[in-house]
């Protein structure tokens, strides 16, 4: 594949994208036919792509080329009618790779570049094949890369072109699978800790519908994934849970927050906006939590992954300590706003946690909670969830609360033995929670 | 769990539900659509798109695909392109009608500008930016594309671009929509959205001025202070070492031009209706970063280049180069400045300065005089600043320690040395030097103008006055300047210049500054002095001077001639020779016109005046006679006047004064009398009748009472006796006065009323009447004995055979010609009706007919005893008394008649008539109308009776009647250098010596001493 650079060379940027493409397409049915496992796309390919489509310098002398807007819409449109027309998956999936995988060289930029236009376009003309693609991509890649793609199509329909967050709203029936990992990566991105890492209304709205109609979708991709057990490092969390908790125990405060500053320009719809879609979201995230027993034991891994890690919950406890004194310091006295906003907090991390702990989900002690959970202001709620079922506390088998009608409690299997002793023999998710973020956008 | 049992669903979610696009497209229309875009084709029916439909299909790609806008906003480039196109087209097509029409795209124009308004109004963080940039952008792009069409105005004609550009849809809504972004973006980010404007700007150079010069006038407060910010920012990364720092100004803008020549231009299109905020923003820029307590102005946060010290400390650079590139801003900022120049604000911009390397101190250093030496207002108070701060502080002030004030000084001494340094090369080495001055201006090409210099011609006054207050180094630095500025401005500036030392100068170290400024102008200026004068003169015409200005004035161009007269003498330096002589001469040339001054009514003017005129020399040529008989009459005015002063001042200071103006007078009279025999004439004509002069006769001992005869007293201060014009015309049957006539009556009071009533006026103090009529005749004879008219010589001759400067060389005699002129004046100041009469004298009897004509002449000699030595000085110098006769037998009758009437026992006991007989016959002896014997019987007089003395005045009379004085028995004798008259040829003496024998026999006991006198 390697012989065709000389033949390029001469083409306008344009053409040259297009007749690479078209060598690809073949190049990589022909390798996927062959057999060979794992396919594997040569270098020499790989720098092709970089040089003819991605145009990045292979040499210092060259200049190099660039496509104006329309060529590289024109070639966009090409990738999406490729890739459209592949019927095969896996030619569909090696190109994708060869084309977005990243490579760690300074070809990334205009990679990721390439990569957010083709995906917000494919949203809009409803690709569904590229959104599969970007889904596995989304899966396998870096999360700072991740959060980026995602930023990406939170700005373009969200905020850039109004109106336009239905188009963004449908990719939940045309690929549910990218809708899953598309919230996975915003719920990261947006973790409240500025102004600007919170999400706009409009990305929250939609994401509250999506889980409305269908608590399953954040669960798509633990179901349609193996666990390998090889996932990739950093990279995303398997289900948006996390992150989904998070939002919705720290929103009171943040929203708290920017309303703060927006009361001096005199309007604040935002927090009156967002408050019920966070409640909303807050039900729909415990529903899906729920959700969660049935369909571990499927696969045979209650008890043995832990969607939630417990250094995310430390993280966010922490942090919200550190929130809530900052609220007490601000509110200068015992006001009682401020005092049912921690309690709205303290209220749903403490259901959060137990429903967690309940489904599954969280694999740690009572004594771990607490060691977390002791620098909180006091709340009932969560006092009673360190404390544990003391009423059953003979009964390990019988489930802490029977809350909910719907939720059969038969289903659940019994905890034995304790399920903090199991994350140390399953290491589900190779996350450091510790990690700084360095990919945060910086503003 | 209550967050749960809400219940409601929430609001927000149903609008997200409705909230879809109007035209909501299908995923595969759109993707029909983003063919169709890319190809220009329609994909469905297969026809190429217009350009309209085109554009909108873009449009609603804009509207639904967000990835596209990239695409969506190069195409709409061309779509825009495309309308200026037509849009020129039609300009320069315009007879043509349907030119333009089909390709009008003006309504798809609209519906983009709508699209982008309504994205950036909804969501400016996304959309301003990226709208801005590409806005701003194309707009560079077609500016410099269309700069050369037919239609498009040039580029230096703003305003008319500016109206072509806004005509057009395409760019108006260009700027609107780029407008709007900055408006937006104002908020949070303008730096960015300023450079994107700079940036282009650069790059689009000249034609893009409009669209700057339209954002600028849209936001001047912010554009202003960002442009500044950013042209900092920019100047700070690699502004440091950009040759432009080199004082020749803006020399290379070759390779990379930054971003300050696009800042100049901008804020130079601004200032024409901005220049108050620029100025504010300038001058806030240089205050902030000399703040080391960081931002202080609310404003400031949003240009964050105050916290940057680094950027702090380049500020000041980088407004001197701002300054330096742009005279607008230059002149905007340099009045106000200096204001801001205290000393807290010296210490700080000092501490700032500290940091900075030496080489680029240098650098500044040589900015800032060249900005300084190119400031076109506000010259006069940088400099006053300048010299204010680099006068170091007096010894009081200054303690053991050092002041950190210093450190400024210096440096202030330093930028003053430098000014001055940078100002003489500009003066000199102008194209076409000075030397074009005197009219030969062959050279069309305009000397470099240093507005600087230009600026302070004006303040030339200012600057003399500090100049001449001689204050340490100050005054040297000013007096350099002066030069420069004289040099620089030509023969005006110089003239004023030396005017002005002159006008002010009062000590001779300050009048020296007026020298030495002369010596390095008299090389290149020549013709200084001359003009100098002239100007001088004309400002005492116009009256713009005060009196002591005008007394120091004269006062110095006196000094100024005198030392011409101490460098002759060996004694002054040779630097001061040409130009006293200079002084002179120009002096000279404007007697006429300073001889007004010395009847100013300021004694300290005229005395002023008079030292001028006493001391400059007489012009060469002859003066024209109008002028110097003006100027005769000015000084005989002047004469008088200070011995009038003399007298009234007595002792002190002010006599001392009063008598040194006499001196000077008197001086000034000898030298014009010296000068022209009309000079001569006219000096002892207006002499005499000054002396004789009702107002001046006092000073000489004069009673003007005694002349009741002719005027009468003033009503206050005779009771009214009832007595009318109209009565005494009545009773004397006529008001024609025939005094002097044969027929003329006289009355010497109304009839019943008794005699008139003589003024009782305090008489003068006789010393004073001696002292003053000493120095009358002193003057006087000095006049007359002049050479003038027989040496022929120039006047500078007759200054120099001064008779008081040989004391012991016998002093020249009378001459006769001057004698004769007082005499001729005498007789017709004393007795107009017998001015050029008979010279004859008829017999004795005939005296009756003439009176009334002989009283009044005794009258007129008893009023004014000055007479009697003026008659003596005319007696010297033969023949003149013999024009004296009439008045000498008018007098004589009178005498003989008292003689005559008398009864008293002897001749003293009438002292007047006996002093006046005594001095008659005296004097006629000396004039020679006497033989020696006759001459002499006036000694005899105090020793006789009345009668006695009538018989030897009757003698007399008889002589004189028998050998007329006839001035032609008169011959010139050159051994004793006068005329002498040979009696021998006259009659036979002795039959008039017989009545005189015979009274010296009759009192031989009295008069046995007189004998020998008498022998014949």
């Amino acid at each position: 594949m390697g012989d065709i650079r000389q033949s390029l060379l001469p083409r306008d940027v344009l053409s040259a994208a297009k007749e690479l493409l078209y060598h690809l397409d073949i190049y990589i049915c022909n390798l996927v036919q062959s057999g060979r496992q794992p396919p594997q796309v040569d270098t020499k390919t790989l720098e092709l792509v970089e040089e003819f489509i991605l145009h990045s310098p292979k040499d210092r002398n060259i200049q190099p080329r660039r496509m104006s807007a329309l060529q590289e819409l024109q070639l966009l449109e090409i990738m999406c009618s490729c890739f459209q027309e592949q019927s095969r998956d896996a030619v569909r999936q090696l190109m994708f790779s060869a084309l977005f995988s990243l490579q760690g060289n300074q070809a990334d930029e205009s990679r990721m570049a390439l990569l957010s236009k083709l995906v917000s376009m494919s949203v809009a003309v409803g690709r569904v094949p590229i959104l599969e693609c970007a889904a596995t991509w989304l899966q396998r890649t870096h999360r700072a890369y991740c959060v980026r793609l995602a930023r990406v199509l939170v700005d373009d329909y969200c905020s850039l072109v109004p109106g336009s967050v239905s188009t963004l709203q449908n990719i939940h029936s045309s690929s549910p699978r990218f809708c899953c990992q598309f919230i996975t990566a915003v719920t990261t991105l947006y973790d409240l800790t500025t102004e600007d890492l919170t999400p706009p209304l409009e990305l929250l709205q939609m994401i509250v519908s999506w889980l409305q109609d269908d608590p399953h979708l954040v669960l798509i991709t633990l179901l349609n994934t193996p666990l390998s057990g090889s996932q990739p490092i950093s990279s995303l969390d398997l289900t948006p849970l996390g992150g989904l908790v998070r939002w919705c125990v720290k929103a009171p405060l943040a929203y708290r927050r920017d309303k703060k500053q927006v009361l001096t320009n005199g309007t604040s719809d935002n927090e009156t906006e967002a408050g019920p879609l966070f409640s909303t979201l807050h039900l729909s995230v415990l529903q899906v939590l729920m959700l969660l027993p049935s369909i571990l034991n499927e696969k045979g891994l209650f008890g043995r992954l832990a969607l939630l890690q417990l250094e995310t919950l430390a993280t966010l406890t922490s942090d919200l300590s550190r929130l809530l004194d900052q609220a007490d310091k601000h509110a200068h006295g015992p006001s009682s706003d401020a005092h049912a906003l921690s309690q709205l907090v303290l209220d749903r991390l403490a259901q959060a946690l137990q429903v967690a702990l309940a489904n599954g989900a969280l694999l740690c002690s009572r004594e771990d909670l607490r060691a977390i959970c002791s620098r909180l202001p006091h709340n009932n709620l969560l006092q009673l969830v360190m404390s544990g079922p003391v009423m059953y506390y003979n009964n390990i088998h019988t489930p802490p609360m029977a809350f909910s009608p719907h939720s059969p409690i038969a289903t659940h299997q019994p905890l034995a033995p304790h399920p903090a002793s199991h994350p140390s023999q399953y290491p589900a998710q190779p996350f450091m929670s510790a990690m700084p973020f360095p990919y945060r956008p910086n503003h | 769990m209550s967050v749960v049992c809400d219940g409601n669903p929430p609001k927000a979610m149903q609008t997200s539900h409705t909230h879809t696009p109007q035209n909501a497209v299908s995923a595969q229309e759109l993707s029909q659509e983003i063919k169709s875009f890319i190809s220009g084709v329609d994909s469905v029916q297969g026809r190429k798109l217009s350009v309209r439909e085109h554009a909108r299909c873009a449009v609603r790609l804009l509207r639904s695909v967000p990835a596209c806008r990239g695409a969506v906003l190069e195409h709409l480039r061309g779509v825009y392109d495309e309308h200026v196109s037509a849009f020129l087209h039609h300009l320069e097509t315009e007879g043509d009608g349907s030119a333009g029409v089909s390709s009008n795209l003006e309504d798809i124009i609209q519906e983009v500008h709508g699209v982008l308004s309504e994205f950036i109004r909804l969501n400016p963080r996304a959309w301003a930016p990226l709208v801005s940039a590409w806005a701003v952008d194309l707009l560079g792009q077609m500016s410099s594309k269309h700069a050369g069409r037919r239609a498009t105005p040039h580029s230096s004609s703003l305003n008319e671009l500016l109206q072509l550009w806004m005509s057009c849809a395409a760019t108006r809504s260009l700027m609107e929509a780029y407008s709007q972004c900055l408006a937006a973006m104002l908020a949070w980010c303008p730096d960015a959205c300023v450079d994107a404007l700079l940036d282009t700007s650069v790059q689009h150079s000249p034609h893009f001025d409009w669209v700057v010069a339209h954002i600028g006038s849209a936001f001047p407060g912010t554009i202003i202070s960002r442009v500044l910010a950013c042209g900092l920012k920019d100047f700070c990364s690699h502004g440091s070492k950009d040759p432009l720092l080199a004082p020749a100004g803006g020399g290379d803008k070759g390779s990379r031009v930054p971003k300050i020549g696009s800042v100049v231009g901008i804020l130079g299109h601004l200032a024409a209706h901005h220049s108050e905020s620029i100025r504010k923003e300038l001058l806030r820029m240089f205050q902030e970063s000399l703040n080391p307590s960081g931002p202080l102005s609310p404003s400031s946060s949003a240009s964050s280049w105050e916290n940057s010290p680094q950027l702090r400390r380049s500020a000041v650079p980088f407004l001197l180069q701002l300054a330096a590139l742009s005279p607008t801003l230059l002149g905007a900022v340099s009045a106000e400045l200096v204001e801001l120049l205290r000393p807290p604000v010296l210490l700080q911009l000092q501490a700032l300065l500290l940091g900075l390397p030496r080489e680029e101190l240098e650098n500044m250093l040589g900015l800032a005089v060249h900005l300084i030496s190119q400031s076109p207002t506000g010259g006069a108070r940088v400099l006053r600043f300048l010299a204010d701060t680099a006068t170091p502080a007096s010894v009081i002030i200054s303690g053991p320690t050092p002041s950190p004030l210093d450190g400024v000084r210096e440096a202030c001494d330093r930028l003053l040395q430098m000014l001055l340094l940078h100002l003489h090369k500009l003066v000199y080495n102008r194209p076409d030097g000075t030397e074009g001055m005197g009219g030969a201006h062959h050279s069309a090409q305009p000397q470099r103008a240093i507005p600087f210099l230009e600026e302070l011609q004006a303040h030339v006054g200012e600057l003399c006055a500090e100049t001449l207050r001689l204050e340490r180094k100050r005054h040297l630095w000013l007096h350099q300047l002066l030069c420069l500025l004289s040099v620089y401005g030509g023969p005006s500036v110089s003239t004023e210049a030396l005017c002005q030392l002159l006008a002010q100068a009062r000590n001779p170290e300050e009048l020296a500054l007026a020298w030495q400024l002369h010596t390095p102008l008299s090389a290149c200026l020549p013709g200084l002095i001359p003009a100098a004068v002239g100007r001088c003169v004309a400002q005492i015409h116009t009256h713009t001077l005060g009196p002591r200005q005008l007394r120091q004035l004269l006062l110095n161009l006196a000094a100024a001639v005198q030392s011409q007269d101490e460098e002759r003498r060996g004694a002054g330096p040779a630097a001061q020779a040409s130009m006293a002589a200079q002084v002179g001469g120009a002096v000279s040339g404007h007697l006429h016109d300073l001889c007004p001054l010395l009847l100013h009514g300021d004694p300290a003017v005229s005395h002023a005046a008079a030292r001028l005129l006493s001391a400059s020399p007489l012009p060469r040529r002859a003066a024209a006679p109008a002028h110097l008989l003006q100027l005769c009459r000015a000084a005989v005015a002047h004469f008088f006047v200070a011995l009038r002063r003399r007298g009234e001042s007595g002792a002190g200071r002010d006599g001392g004064q009063a008598a040194e103006a006499a001196g000077c007078s008197a001086l000034l009279l000898r030298r014009l009398a010296a000068y022209s025999s009309l000079a001569l004439k006219a000096v002892l004509q207006q002499l005499v009748e000054g002396a004789l002069h009702k107002g001046n006769a006092e000073l000489f001992g004069g009673r003007i009472a005694d002349m009741a005869g002719d005027t009468p007293l003033s009503p206050s201060l005779t009771p009214d006796l009832g007595a009318s014009l109209l009565d005494t015309n009545c009773r004397f049957g006529s008001a024609v006065n025939f005094s002097g006539s044969v027929w003329s009556v006289f009355h010497a009071g109304v009839i019943g009323k008794g005699l008139k009533v003589r003024a009782a006026k305090p008489p003068h103090d006789p010393a004073t009447v001696v002292q003053n009529t000493q120095t009358l005749l002193a003057v006087t004879v000095q006049c007359c004995s002049s050479s003038a008219l027989n040496g022929g010589g120039g006047g500078a001759d007759g200054s120099q055979r001064h008779p008081s400067a040989d004391p012991d060389e016998p002093p020249p005699p009378i001459n006769a010609e001057a004698a004769k002129v007082v005499a001729m004046t005498l007789v017709e100041n004393v007795c107009p009706d017998v001015a050029n009469g008979e010279l004859s004298w008829p017999p004795e009897e005939h005296a009756r007919t003439t009176v009334e004509r002989d009283i009044h002449i005794r009258r007129c000699f008893e009023a004014h005893p000055v007479l009697f030595p003026l008659l003596q000085v005319a007696a010297a110098g033969r023949p003149a008394l013999c024009y004296c006769s009439a008045v000498l037998r008018g007098l004589l009758a009178t005498l003989l008649a008292h003689w005559e009437a008398s009864r008293e026992a002897l001749a003293t006991d009438s002292p007047w008539h006996l002093q006046a007989s005594c001095l008659l016959v005296s004097c006629m002896g000396e004039g020679q109308l006497l033989p020696p014997v006759l001459g002499n019987v006036h000694e005899a007089f105090p020793y006789l009776t009345p009668f006695e003395v009538r018989l030897l005045l009757l003698a007399l009379w008889e002589y004189v009647r028998g050998n007329g004085p006839m001035p032609q028995k008169f011959v010139f004798s050159p051994d004793k250098g006068l005329f002498c008259r040979d009696f021998s040829r006259d009659g036979d003496v002795a039959r008039y010596v017989a009545p005189i024998h015979s009274v010296l026999h009759k009192n031989i006991d009295r008069l046995g001493h007189l004998c020998w006198r008498f022998q014949l």
